[in-house]
């Protein structure tokens, strides 16, 4: 591995690591790096290697000439894949039946490591070192199984061999969320924004249920959350997570 | 045997011997999917000035923008330098494309069933750097990729499909 690629490594898991810190020091860091998505990302960067998924396969592109990508490779995951997310040296797929993680060699080809299966649903996955959150959508999900149920589910990933589910809420009809240290986000569409409290990373305690805003994906920025609906792009101050402020509010629509 | 039976096997044969099965019925009105066509050559990529965002697709976020997905069109780009007040400064015409992700300058979207490369330094006038072609070749299928319901039928003449969008049909012919 080149020493560019480890330090982009490096910086990755310092922003996936780390919470409160100075907002200066995301975009100074950035400039030369990559830039940051939202939960219901397809496309993610690790390095030298970009990673997209479309429906069933997840293909890896050869960045290392930024200018003129090449596809090293092409692997089938299984039916109905929606979301990547990266964690250090893996990528965590959401599809509908389940939340697969692969894992990224030096060469940057991706291998199988293991699966949380679910029942059919739609549901977007963020995760830390030792914790996945995925959420599982049933209303407005084409491909919902009878059965399946709308939740956020808690996985314990220390062992990202055999990845177990340790806890599981009821929620309305989440859609994208977003990590941010001890803060968890969750969109639930026209019903609104959760706010959750990590301290017991397998029991997420929710601090604020902000009903009043039309919320399918956000992305923290240490301190300032974008929240994306199908109404407005909205922008939340949650320094102090308990008194969230509306930043600014555009509005979407001809 | 219902004349419907028949309209669904001779599709199938049609189309794509396999993919389709025979419905219950067809109903008279309901909700699926309908093609988006290219709007004239869907390979031109082009910064242009700001535009109303319509239908919000994803977000992406470097460097104090926000890139912001207009579903199958491309990206508006908003200047966030003060969270406050988010402008609009340009939009990025792609169209078929979902997704981006950005390293350095360069920002990598998917156009149709392409992997293109964009130098985004100058926002105002974006630059298309390299083109995989075929990089997504699913997303140049006739069919919406992972549905099973009823569809629009698509029509060749109308130009090269750049996605797929909800919609009422009434008495639907394609389904899967």
């Amino acid at each position: 591995m080149t020493k560019i690629s480890t330090f982009l490594l490096a910086l990755l898991v310092f922003f996936v690591l780390s919470c409160a810190e100075d907002s200066a020091d995301i975009s100074a860091a950035a400039s030369s790096g990559t830039g940051v998505g939202g939960s219901l990302a397809r496309f993610t960067i690790l390095g030298d290697y970009l990673y997209t998924v479309d429906n069933t396969t997840l293909a890896t592109f050869d960045i290392s000439a930024p200018e003129a990508p090449e596809k090293i490779d092409e692997t089938v995951v299984t039916q109905g894949v929606e979301t990547i997310f990266p964690l250090k040296d893996h990528l965590l797929l959401g599809t509908q039946n389940g939340m697969y993680i692969y894992r990224v060699s030096d060469n940057g080809l991706p291998a199988y490591v293991s699966e949380y299966q679910h029942v059919v649903s739609c549901d977007p996955v963020v995760a830390n070192q030792d914790y996945a959150y995925v959420t599982l959508r049933v209303s407005e999900c084409r491909e919902a199984a009878a059965g399946a149920a709308n939740t956020l589910d808690v996985i314990d990933i220390s062992n990202i061999e055999s990845p177990n589910l340790v806890n599981s809420l009821s929620l309305d009809g989440p859609y994208g969320l977003g990590l941010d240290g001890n803060v968890l986000f969750v969109c639930e569409g026209s019903n609104g924004l959760r706010v959750f409290n990590l301290d017991d990373p397998e029991s997420p305690q929710e601090i604020r249920y902000l009903n009043d805003i039309n919320a399918i994906d956000v992305i923290p920025l240490r301190g300032t959350l974008l929240v994306v609906g199908p109404d407005a792009l909205i922008q939340l101050d949650y320094t102090d997570i308990n008194n969230i402020q509306v930043i600014s509010e555009m509005s979407i629509g001809a | 045997m219902k004349i419907t039976h028949w309209a669904g096997l001779l599709l199938a044969v049609t189309f794509l011997a396999g993919c389709y099965t025979e419905p219950v019925e067809i109903p008279e009105e309901t909700v699926g999917l309908a093609p988006v066509y290219s709007d004239g050559d869907w390979k031109i990529i082009e910064s242009q000035p700001p535009q109303p965002i319509i239908e919000l697709n994803k977000i992406y976020y470097k460097d104090s923008l926000i890139f912001v997905g207009e579903a199958q069109k491309g990206i508006h780009v908003i200047d966030n330098r003060n969270p406050a007040e988010p402008e609009r400064i340009a939009f990025i015409s792609i169209q078929g494309n979902s997704d981006i992700s950005i390293k350095g300058n360069l920002l990598y979207a998917n156009n149709l069933t392409d992997l293109v490369v964009l130098n985004i330094s100058d926002i105002n006038n974006v630059e298309l750097v390299s083109r995989v072609e075929g990089a997504f070749p699913q997303s140049g299928a006739t069919l919406p990729q992972g549905y099973f319901g009823f569809f629009e039928c698509p029509d060749p003449a109308l130009g090269t499909i750049v996605g797929w969008t909800e919609k009422t049909l009434q008495s639907p012919e394609c389904w899967r």
